[in-house]
Protein backbone atom coordinates (compact mmCIF):
# COMPACT_ATOMS: atom_id res chain seq x y z
CA UNK A 1 0.00 0.00 0.00
CA UNK A 2 1.23 3.42 -0.84
CA UNK A 3 1.68 5.86 1.98
CA UNK A 4 0.66 8.54 -0.45
CA UNK A 5 -2.97 7.71 -1.13
CA UNK A 6 -4.51 10.22 1.20
CA UNK A 7 -6.34 13.26 -0.07
CA UNK A 8 -3.76 15.98 -0.24
CA UNK A 9 -3.14 19.34 -1.80
CA UNK A 10 0.25 18.83 -3.40
CA UNK A 11 -1.22 20.05 -6.67
CA UNK A 12 -1.45 23.51 -5.19
CA UNK A 13 2.23 23.80 -4.64
CA UNK A 14 4.05 21.25 -6.75
CA UNK A 15 3.79 21.69 -10.48
CA UNK A 16 5.18 19.17 -12.94
CA UNK A 17 8.44 20.27 -14.59
CA UNK A 18 7.33 21.17 -18.09
CA UNK A 19 9.26 23.50 -20.32
CA UNK A 20 6.59 26.06 -21.12
CA UNK A 21 6.52 28.65 -23.87
CA UNK A 22 6.86 32.11 -22.29
CA UNK A 23 4.33 34.94 -22.48
CA UNK A 24 6.86 36.95 -24.50
CA UNK A 25 7.34 34.20 -27.06
CA UNK A 26 3.58 33.78 -27.51
CA UNK A 27 3.12 37.52 -28.07
CA UNK A 28 6.02 37.82 -30.49
CA UNK A 29 4.89 34.85 -32.57
CA UNK A 30 1.26 36.00 -32.68
CA UNK A 31 2.19 39.52 -33.75
CA UNK A 32 4.71 38.40 -36.35
CA UNK A 33 2.26 35.94 -37.91
CA UNK A 34 -0.51 38.53 -38.09
CA UNK A 35 1.81 41.19 -39.57
CA UNK A 36 2.88 38.83 -42.35
CA UNK A 37 -0.70 37.71 -43.03
CA UNK A 38 -1.80 41.36 -43.25
CA UNK A 39 1.06 42.18 -45.61
CA UNK A 40 2.56 44.83 -43.31
CA UNK A 41 5.98 43.50 -44.22
CA UNK A 42 7.16 40.47 -46.15
CA UNK A 43 8.73 37.31 -44.78
CA UNK A 44 11.68 38.21 -47.03
CA UNK A 45 12.14 41.60 -45.33
CA UNK A 46 12.02 39.87 -41.97
CA UNK A 47 14.67 37.39 -43.10
CA UNK A 48 16.94 40.12 -44.50
CA UNK A 49 16.73 42.21 -41.34
CA UNK A 50 17.36 39.19 -39.13
CA UNK A 51 20.50 38.34 -41.10
CA UNK A 52 21.63 41.94 -40.87
CA UNK A 53 21.09 41.99 -37.10
CA UNK A 54 22.97 38.76 -36.57
CA UNK A 55 26.15 40.04 -38.22
CA UNK A 56 26.54 43.42 -36.49
CA UNK A 57 29.08 43.68 -33.68
CA UNK A 58 31.76 45.90 -32.17
CA UNK A 59 34.63 44.99 -34.53
CA UNK A 60 34.06 47.68 -37.21
CA UNK A 61 34.07 50.33 -34.47
CA UNK A 62 37.36 49.01 -33.12
CA UNK A 63 38.81 48.90 -36.62
CA UNK A 64 37.76 52.50 -37.24
CA UNK A 65 39.70 53.60 -34.15
CA UNK A 66 42.75 51.44 -34.91
CA UNK A 67 42.97 52.76 -38.46
CA UNK A 68 42.63 56.36 -37.22
CA UNK A 69 45.52 55.75 -34.82
CA UNK A 70 47.68 54.46 -37.65
CA UNK A 71 46.70 56.84 -40.41
CA UNK A 72 46.37 60.60 -39.75
CA UNK A 73 44.49 61.08 -43.04
CA UNK A 74 41.92 58.50 -42.02
CA UNK A 75 41.62 60.15 -38.64
CA UNK A 76 40.70 63.40 -40.39
CA UNK A 77 38.02 61.53 -42.33
CA UNK A 78 36.63 60.04 -39.11
CA UNK A 79 35.99 63.48 -37.68
CA UNK A 80 35.03 65.29 -40.91
CA UNK A 81 32.89 62.58 -42.55
CA UNK A 82 32.15 59.70 -40.15
CA UNK A 83 29.73 58.11 -42.65
CA UNK A 84 32.49 57.84 -45.26
CA UNK A 85 34.92 56.56 -42.62
CA UNK A 86 32.37 53.92 -41.57
CA UNK A 87 32.19 52.66 -45.15
CA UNK A 88 35.95 52.18 -45.10
CA UNK A 89 35.50 49.66 -42.29
CA UNK A 90 32.58 47.96 -44.03
CA UNK A 91 29.62 49.74 -42.46
CA UNK A 92 27.06 51.50 -44.64
CA UNK A 93 24.64 53.34 -42.36
CA UNK A 94 21.95 53.12 -45.08
CA UNK A 95 21.88 49.31 -44.79
CA UNK A 96 19.81 47.17 -44.83
CA UNK A 97 16.70 49.14 -45.86
CA UNK A 98 18.17 51.84 -48.08
CA UNK A 99 17.54 54.38 -45.33
CA UNK A 100 19.36 52.65 -42.50
CA UNK A 101 18.01 50.79 -39.52
CA UNK A 102 14.85 52.65 -38.46
CA UNK A 103 16.01 53.00 -34.85
CA UNK A 104 19.61 54.12 -35.40
CA UNK A 105 19.18 57.00 -37.85
CA UNK A 106 21.84 58.43 -40.14
CA UNK A 107 23.80 60.83 -37.94
CA UNK A 108 27.02 59.52 -36.45
CA UNK A 109 29.77 61.31 -34.59
CA UNK A 110 33.06 60.06 -33.18
CA UNK A 111 34.19 61.79 -29.99
CA UNK A 112 37.96 62.16 -29.90
CA UNK A 113 39.65 61.92 -26.51
CA UNK A 114 42.73 64.06 -25.79
CA UNK A 115 45.17 64.12 -22.86
CA UNK A 116 42.83 66.67 -21.22
CA UNK A 117 39.41 65.37 -22.33
CA UNK A 118 37.67 62.04 -21.79
CA UNK A 119 34.25 61.18 -23.27
CA UNK A 120 31.67 58.68 -22.07
CA UNK A 121 28.34 57.96 -23.79
CA UNK A 122 24.88 57.19 -22.45
CA UNK A 123 21.29 57.49 -23.51
CA UNK A 124 19.50 58.60 -20.35
CA UNK A 125 16.15 58.16 -22.13
CA UNK A 126 16.41 54.66 -23.52
CA UNK A 127 19.38 52.90 -25.08
CA UNK A 128 20.40 54.89 -28.16
CA UNK A 129 23.66 53.33 -29.32
CA UNK A 130 25.52 53.16 -32.67
CA UNK A 131 24.23 49.65 -33.47
CA UNK A 132 25.36 49.48 -37.11
CA UNK A 133 29.01 49.93 -36.12
CA UNK A 134 29.07 48.45 -32.57
CA UNK A 135 26.26 45.89 -32.54
CA UNK A 136 23.77 45.73 -29.70
CA UNK A 137 24.38 47.64 -26.50
CA UNK A 138 25.26 45.65 -23.39
CA UNK A 139 22.48 45.14 -20.86
CA UNK A 140 24.09 47.39 -18.23
CA UNK A 141 24.15 50.29 -20.71
CA UNK A 142 20.34 50.07 -20.90
CA UNK A 143 19.69 49.86 -17.17
CA UNK A 144 18.12 52.77 -15.30
CA UNK A 145 21.04 52.54 -12.87
CA UNK A 146 23.69 53.47 -15.46
CA UNK A 147 21.39 56.03 -17.11
CA UNK A 148 20.38 57.70 -13.86
CA UNK A 149 23.87 57.97 -12.43
CA UNK A 150 26.41 58.48 -15.23
CA UNK A 151 24.98 61.90 -16.14
CA UNK A 152 25.22 63.13 -12.54
CA UNK A 153 28.02 61.14 -10.91
CA UNK A 154 30.32 60.27 -13.84
CA UNK A 155 33.49 59.94 -11.80
CA UNK A 156 32.08 57.54 -9.18
CA UNK A 157 30.38 55.45 -11.90
CA UNK A 158 33.56 55.27 -14.00
CA UNK A 159 35.42 54.25 -10.85
CA UNK A 160 33.02 51.29 -10.54
CA UNK A 161 34.32 50.22 -13.96
CA UNK A 162 37.84 50.61 -12.62
CA UNK A 163 38.50 53.87 -14.45
CA UNK A 164 39.82 56.68 -12.29
CA UNK A 165 40.89 59.86 -14.10
CA UNK A 166 42.83 62.79 -12.61
CA UNK A 167 41.00 66.05 -11.93
CA UNK A 168 42.83 67.87 -14.71
CA UNK A 169 41.16 65.62 -17.29
CA UNK A 170 37.74 66.98 -18.19
CA UNK A 171 35.08 64.29 -18.24
CA UNK A 172 32.46 64.98 -20.86
CA UNK A 173 29.29 62.91 -20.70
CA UNK A 174 27.52 62.70 -24.06
CA UNK A 175 23.83 61.99 -23.54
CA UNK A 176 22.70 60.76 -26.96
CA UNK A 177 19.05 61.54 -26.46
CA UNK A 178 18.08 62.39 -30.06
CA UNK A 179 19.14 61.23 -33.54
CA UNK A 180 22.92 61.42 -33.28
CA UNK A 181 24.72 58.20 -32.42
CA UNK A 182 28.10 58.53 -30.76
CA UNK A 183 31.23 56.49 -30.25
CA UNK A 184 34.39 57.39 -28.35
CA UNK A 185 37.81 57.41 -29.97
CA UNK A 186 40.20 56.82 -27.08
CA UNK A 187 43.87 57.75 -27.20
CA UNK A 188 46.38 55.18 -28.38
CA UNK A 189 48.08 53.72 -25.32
CA UNK A 190 51.81 53.59 -24.80
CA UNK A 191 53.51 50.32 -25.57
CA UNK A 192 51.72 49.82 -28.90
CA UNK A 193 54.15 51.79 -31.09
CA UNK A 194 54.97 49.07 -33.61
CA UNK A 195 51.61 47.27 -33.48
CA UNK A 196 49.61 46.29 -36.56
CA UNK A 197 45.95 47.24 -37.11
CA UNK A 198 44.94 43.68 -36.16
CA UNK A 199 46.82 43.88 -32.87
CA UNK A 200 45.31 47.27 -32.05
CA UNK A 201 41.76 46.10 -32.84
CA UNK A 202 42.14 43.44 -30.13
CA UNK A 203 42.58 45.96 -27.32
CA UNK A 204 39.90 48.43 -28.49
CA UNK A 205 37.07 46.76 -26.61
CA UNK A 206 33.42 47.75 -26.70
CA UNK A 207 33.82 49.31 -23.27
CA UNK A 208 36.66 51.52 -24.58
CA UNK A 209 34.45 53.00 -27.30
CA UNK A 210 31.60 53.57 -24.83
CA UNK A 211 34.14 55.36 -22.65
CA UNK A 212 34.00 53.29 -19.46
CA UNK A 213 37.48 51.84 -20.04
CA UNK A 214 40.79 52.80 -21.66
CA UNK A 215 42.63 50.57 -24.11
CA UNK A 216 45.60 48.84 -22.57
CA UNK A 217 48.14 46.36 -23.98
CA UNK A 218 47.21 42.91 -22.76
CA UNK A 219 43.56 43.70 -22.05
CA UNK A 220 41.25 42.32 -24.73
CA UNK A 221 38.05 41.78 -22.76
CA UNK A 222 35.38 44.11 -21.46
CA UNK A 223 35.42 45.18 -17.82
CA UNK A 224 32.34 43.19 -16.90
CA UNK A 225 32.21 39.70 -18.29
CA UNK A 226 29.46 38.44 -15.98
CA UNK A 227 26.67 37.34 -18.30
CA UNK A 228 23.23 36.13 -17.35
CA UNK A 229 22.37 33.26 -19.67
CA UNK A 230 19.18 33.27 -21.77
CA UNK A 231 16.45 30.64 -21.35
CA UNK A 232 16.33 30.05 -25.10
CA UNK A 233 19.25 31.95 -26.65
CA UNK A 234 19.43 33.03 -30.27
CA UNK A 235 19.22 29.91 -32.42
CA UNK A 236 22.27 29.13 -34.55
CA UNK B 1 -8.93 26.68 -16.05
CA UNK B 2 -8.23 28.50 -12.85
CA UNK B 3 -9.69 27.55 -9.51
CA UNK B 4 -11.22 29.94 -7.00
CA UNK B 5 -8.07 29.62 -4.91
CA UNK B 6 -5.83 30.47 -7.85
CA UNK B 7 -7.93 33.51 -8.68
CA UNK B 8 -7.59 34.74 -5.11
CA UNK B 9 -3.86 34.14 -5.19
CA UNK B 10 -3.45 36.18 -8.37
CA UNK B 11 -5.53 39.02 -6.89
CA UNK B 12 -3.33 39.01 -3.81
CA UNK B 13 -0.29 39.33 -6.09
CA UNK B 14 -1.76 42.32 -7.92
CA UNK B 15 -2.69 43.95 -4.60
CA UNK B 16 0.98 44.07 -3.68
CA UNK B 17 1.93 46.30 -6.65
CA UNK B 18 2.46 49.88 -5.49
CA UNK B 19 2.10 52.52 -8.19
CA UNK B 20 1.57 55.73 -6.21
CA UNK B 21 3.50 57.96 -3.82
CA UNK B 22 3.14 56.67 -0.26
CA UNK B 23 2.48 60.16 1.14
CA UNK B 24 -0.74 60.51 -0.86
CA UNK B 25 -3.52 57.91 -0.65
CA UNK B 26 -4.56 55.93 -3.68
CA UNK B 27 -7.39 57.55 -5.61
CA UNK B 28 -6.72 61.06 -4.24
CA UNK B 29 -9.05 64.02 -4.38
CA UNK B 30 -7.79 67.04 -6.37
CA UNK B 31 -6.82 69.01 -3.25
CA UNK B 32 -4.33 66.32 -2.23
CA UNK B 33 -2.15 66.75 -5.31
CA UNK B 34 0.54 69.43 -5.26
CA UNK B 35 2.09 70.90 -8.42
CA UNK B 36 5.26 68.90 -7.74
CA UNK B 37 3.37 65.65 -7.49
CA UNK B 38 1.47 66.50 -10.65
CA UNK B 39 4.75 67.10 -12.50
CA UNK B 40 6.22 63.90 -11.13
CA UNK B 41 3.25 61.82 -12.27
CA UNK B 42 3.24 63.53 -15.67
CA UNK B 43 6.98 63.12 -16.20
CA UNK B 44 7.73 60.95 -19.23
CA UNK B 45 9.06 57.93 -17.43
CA UNK B 46 11.83 57.12 -19.91
CA UNK B 47 13.60 60.26 -18.60
CA UNK B 48 15.76 58.61 -15.94
CA UNK B 49 18.81 60.90 -15.87
CA UNK B 50 19.82 62.17 -12.45
CA UNK B 51 17.43 60.06 -10.38
CA UNK B 52 18.80 58.58 -7.19
CA UNK B 53 20.11 55.04 -7.21
CA UNK B 54 22.55 53.06 -5.13
CA UNK B 55 25.43 51.44 -7.02
CA UNK B 56 24.70 47.96 -8.32
CA UNK B 57 26.96 45.59 -10.26
CA UNK B 58 26.94 46.17 -14.02
CA UNK B 59 26.33 42.96 -15.93
CA UNK B 60 25.66 41.63 -19.42
CA UNK B 61 22.95 39.28 -20.53
CA UNK B 62 22.67 36.77 -23.29
CA UNK B 63 19.92 37.60 -25.76
CA UNK B 64 16.79 35.46 -25.97
CA UNK B 65 15.66 34.38 -29.44
CA UNK B 66 12.36 36.22 -28.91
CA UNK B 67 14.28 39.39 -28.03
CA UNK B 68 16.12 39.38 -31.35
CA UNK B 69 12.84 38.58 -33.11
CA UNK B 70 11.16 41.47 -31.31
CA UNK B 71 13.87 43.89 -32.36
CA UNK B 72 13.56 42.68 -35.96
CA UNK B 73 9.75 42.91 -35.82
CA UNK B 74 9.91 46.54 -34.73
CA UNK B 75 12.49 47.45 -37.34
CA UNK B 76 10.74 45.79 -40.29
CA UNK B 77 7.52 47.60 -39.33
CA UNK B 78 9.59 50.77 -39.73
CA UNK B 79 11.00 49.51 -43.02
CA UNK B 80 7.44 48.89 -44.24
CA UNK B 81 6.28 52.39 -43.30
CA UNK B 82 3.88 51.26 -40.57
CA UNK B 83 5.56 53.51 -37.99
CA UNK B 84 8.71 55.52 -37.35
CA UNK B 85 10.92 54.51 -34.44
CA UNK B 86 9.89 57.56 -32.41
CA UNK B 87 6.34 56.16 -32.24
CA UNK B 88 7.75 53.01 -30.71
CA UNK B 89 9.83 54.94 -28.18
CA UNK B 90 6.74 56.74 -26.87
CA UNK B 91 4.53 53.68 -26.72
CA UNK B 92 7.15 51.31 -25.32
CA UNK B 93 8.92 53.67 -22.92
CA UNK B 94 6.34 56.20 -21.83
CA UNK B 95 2.79 55.06 -22.51
CA UNK B 96 3.44 51.80 -20.67
CA UNK B 97 3.45 53.61 -17.33
CA UNK B 98 6.09 53.33 -14.64
CA UNK B 99 5.18 49.89 -13.17
CA UNK B 100 5.64 48.17 -16.54
CA UNK B 101 8.58 50.43 -17.47
CA UNK B 102 10.56 49.33 -14.46
CA UNK B 103 8.90 45.97 -13.87
CA UNK B 104 9.20 44.11 -17.16
CA UNK B 105 12.19 43.28 -19.39
CA UNK B 106 13.47 45.81 -21.92
CA UNK B 107 12.36 44.03 -25.11
CA UNK B 108 8.99 43.03 -23.67
CA UNK B 109 8.07 46.69 -23.83
CA UNK B 110 9.13 46.88 -27.49
CA UNK B 111 6.86 43.89 -28.04
CA UNK B 112 3.96 45.41 -26.11
CA UNK B 113 4.24 48.55 -28.25
CA UNK B 114 3.75 46.59 -31.48
CA UNK B 115 0.34 45.19 -30.50
CA UNK B 116 -0.73 48.52 -29.10
CA UNK B 117 0.28 50.40 -32.26
CA UNK B 118 -1.32 47.96 -34.68
CA UNK B 119 -4.63 48.02 -32.83
CA UNK B 120 -4.62 51.80 -32.44
CA UNK B 121 -3.87 52.37 -36.12
CA UNK B 122 -6.51 49.88 -37.19
CA UNK B 123 -4.18 47.30 -38.73
CA UNK B 124 -5.38 44.68 -36.29
CA UNK B 125 -8.45 44.21 -34.15
CA UNK B 126 -8.30 43.30 -30.49
CA UNK B 127 -10.13 40.06 -31.28
CA UNK B 128 -7.69 39.06 -33.99
CA UNK B 129 -4.80 39.48 -31.61
CA UNK B 130 -6.54 37.75 -28.73
CA UNK B 131 -7.60 34.80 -30.86
CA UNK B 132 -4.09 34.40 -32.21
CA UNK B 133 -2.54 34.57 -28.76
CA UNK B 134 -4.86 31.79 -27.62
CA UNK B 135 -4.09 29.78 -30.75
CA UNK B 136 -0.32 30.05 -30.34
CA UNK B 137 -0.56 29.09 -26.68
CA UNK B 138 -2.70 26.10 -27.63
CA UNK B 139 -0.03 24.87 -30.09
CA UNK B 140 2.38 24.52 -27.18
CA UNK B 141 -0.18 23.47 -24.56
CA UNK B 142 1.71 20.35 -23.54
CA UNK B 143 4.99 22.21 -23.13
CA UNK B 144 7.73 22.75 -25.66
CA UNK B 145 9.03 19.22 -25.30
CA UNK B 146 12.39 20.13 -26.79
CA UNK B 147 10.89 22.17 -29.63
CA UNK B 148 11.72 25.83 -30.25
CA UNK B 149 8.73 28.15 -30.60
CA UNK B 150 8.25 29.13 -34.25
CA UNK B 151 6.03 31.57 -36.11
CA UNK B 152 3.79 29.86 -38.65
CA UNK B 153 1.98 32.48 -40.73
CA UNK B 154 -0.96 30.85 -42.54
CA UNK B 155 -0.17 32.77 -45.74
CA UNK B 156 1.69 35.87 -46.88
CA UNK B 157 -0.74 38.76 -47.26
CA UNK B 158 -0.97 41.19 -50.17
CA UNK B 159 0.61 44.38 -48.88
CA UNK B 160 -0.26 46.55 -51.88
CA UNK B 161 -3.27 48.24 -50.26
CA UNK B 162 -1.75 48.64 -46.79
CA UNK B 163 -1.63 52.24 -45.55
CA UNK B 164 2.01 53.29 -45.12
CA UNK B 165 3.79 56.51 -44.25
CA UNK B 166 5.60 58.59 -46.85
CA UNK B 167 8.75 58.51 -44.78
CA UNK B 168 9.79 54.96 -45.67
CA UNK B 169 9.93 55.96 -49.34
CA UNK B 170 11.23 59.54 -48.97
CA UNK B 171 14.12 58.44 -46.77
CA UNK B 172 15.54 55.88 -49.21
CA UNK B 173 19.03 56.74 -50.35
CA UNK B 174 19.26 59.61 -47.88
CA UNK B 175 18.57 58.42 -44.35
CA UNK B 176 17.03 60.24 -41.42
CA UNK B 177 17.75 63.10 -40.54
CA UNK B 178 19.91 63.67 -43.67
CA UNK B 179 16.69 63.73 -45.69
CA UNK B 180 15.59 66.97 -43.97
CA UNK B 181 18.72 68.98 -44.85
CA UNK B 182 17.84 72.43 -46.13
CA UNK B 183 14.24 72.36 -44.87
CA UNK B 184 14.51 74.30 -41.61
CA UNK B 185 14.46 78.06 -41.19
CA UNK B 186 17.82 79.70 -40.67
CA UNK B 187 19.44 78.52 -37.44
CA UNK B 188 18.72 80.91 -34.57
CA UNK B 189 21.90 80.05 -32.70
CA UNK B 190 25.57 79.69 -33.61
CA UNK B 191 28.41 77.73 -32.03
CA UNK B 192 29.51 79.50 -28.85
CA UNK B 193 26.14 81.16 -28.17
CA UNK B 194 24.83 81.01 -24.62
CA UNK B 195 21.37 79.46 -24.39
CA UNK B 196 18.90 78.50 -21.73
CA UNK B 197 16.71 75.42 -21.96
CA UNK B 198 13.06 76.46 -21.78
CA UNK B 199 10.83 74.96 -19.14
CA UNK B 200 7.95 73.94 -21.37
CA UNK B 201 4.99 72.14 -19.78
CA UNK B 202 5.71 69.01 -21.82
CA UNK B 203 2.86 66.55 -21.46
CA UNK B 204 2.82 63.05 -23.02
CA UNK B 205 6.22 63.12 -24.71
CA UNK B 206 9.53 64.87 -24.98
CA UNK B 207 13.19 63.98 -25.40
CA UNK B 208 14.54 67.06 -23.66
CA UNK B 209 15.61 65.67 -20.29
CA UNK B 210 14.21 67.21 -17.14
CA UNK B 211 17.70 67.58 -15.68
CA UNK B 212 18.65 70.29 -18.21
CA UNK B 213 15.40 72.25 -18.20
CA UNK B 214 16.00 75.77 -16.95
CA UNK B 215 19.77 75.30 -17.17
CA UNK B 216 22.14 77.48 -19.19
CA UNK B 217 24.67 76.09 -21.59
CA UNK B 218 26.69 76.82 -24.71
CA UNK B 219 26.01 75.74 -28.28
CA UNK B 220 28.77 73.22 -29.06
CA UNK B 221 27.56 72.21 -32.52
CA UNK B 222 24.72 72.57 -35.00
CA UNK B 223 23.64 68.96 -35.24
CA UNK B 224 21.15 68.61 -38.14
CA UNK B 225 17.68 69.60 -39.27
CA UNK B 226 14.75 67.38 -38.33
CA UNK B 227 11.16 67.49 -37.14
CA UNK B 228 11.12 67.41 -33.35
CA UNK B 229 10.50 64.05 -31.67
CA UNK B 230 7.53 65.55 -29.82
CA UNK B 231 5.79 65.65 -33.23
CA UNK B 232 7.35 62.59 -34.87
CA UNK B 233 6.20 60.40 -32.02
CA UNK B 234 2.57 60.75 -33.16
CA UNK B 235 3.44 59.72 -36.71
CA UNK B 236 2.85 63.23 -38.05
CA UNK B 237 4.46 63.95 -41.39
CA UNK B 238 3.23 67.51 -41.88
CA UNK B 239 5.69 69.09 -39.46
CA UNK B 240 8.47 71.44 -40.52
CA UNK B 241 12.05 70.53 -39.69
CA UNK B 242 13.97 72.69 -37.23
CA UNK B 243 17.61 72.92 -36.21
CA UNK B 244 18.93 70.65 -33.48
CA UNK B 245 21.92 71.69 -31.41
CA UNK B 246 24.47 69.93 -29.26
CA UNK B 247 24.47 71.97 -26.09
CA UNK B 248 27.32 71.84 -23.58
CA UNK B 249 26.63 72.29 -19.88
CA UNK B 250 28.99 72.63 -16.96
CA UNK B 251 28.29 69.81 -14.51
CA UNK B 252 28.69 72.17 -11.55
CA UNK B 253 25.86 74.28 -13.01
CA UNK B 254 23.59 71.31 -13.78
CA UNK B 255 23.86 69.79 -10.32
CA UNK B 256 23.84 71.65 -7.04
CA UNK B 257 25.78 68.88 -5.34
CA UNK B 258 28.31 68.11 -8.11
CA UNK B 259 31.58 67.34 -6.39
CA UNK B 260 33.88 66.74 -9.37
CA UNK B 261 36.20 69.35 -10.92
CA UNK B 262 34.69 72.52 -12.38
CA UNK B 263 35.91 71.57 -15.85
CA UNK B 264 33.61 68.50 -16.15
CA UNK B 265 30.87 68.88 -18.76
CA UNK B 266 27.82 67.18 -20.21
CA UNK B 267 26.46 67.50 -23.74
CA UNK B 268 23.04 66.68 -25.04
CA UNK B 269 21.06 67.37 -28.20
CA UNK B 270 18.14 69.78 -28.10
CA UNK B 271 15.74 71.03 -30.79
CA UNK B 272 15.50 74.79 -31.33
CA UNK B 273 12.00 75.13 -29.87
CA UNK B 274 13.42 74.23 -26.46
CA UNK B 275 16.12 76.91 -26.46
CA UNK B 276 16.15 80.63 -25.75
CA UNK B 277 18.99 83.13 -26.00
CA UNK B 278 20.72 84.23 -22.81
CA UNK B 279 21.83 87.80 -22.16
Amino acid sequence: MSDHDHDHDHDRTVKPMVEEITDFEVLEIALRELCIEKGLFTAEQHRIFTEYSEQIGPTPGARLVARAWLDPEFKKLVTSDPMAASKEVGVDWLDPTGFGTPSDFHAFKVLEDTPKLHHVIVCALCSCYPRPILGNSPEWYRTPNYRRRIVRWPRPVLAEFGLVLPDDVEIRVEDSNQKHRFMVMPMRPEGTEDWSEEQLVEIITRDCVIGVALPKPGVTTNVTTITRPAVRPIAE
Amino acid sequence: MSTAAEREEQLALISRLRATYPEVPEWPTPDMITHDHFLAYMKTNHDQGGQLNVPEPFANKEEEQWELMTYVLCEVLGWGGIWVSEERRRIANVDVGLPIYLGLPYYSRWLWSVGRLLIEKGYLSWSELTDRLAEVRERYAGGLDGRLPVAEPKFEGDGSTVKRNGFHVDAVGKGDPTMYAGQADKAKFAVGDRVKVRELPALYYTRTPEYVRGAEGTIADLAYESPAPEDETWGREDVKAEWFYIVRFKQTELWDSYSGPASDTLQTEIPERWLQAVG
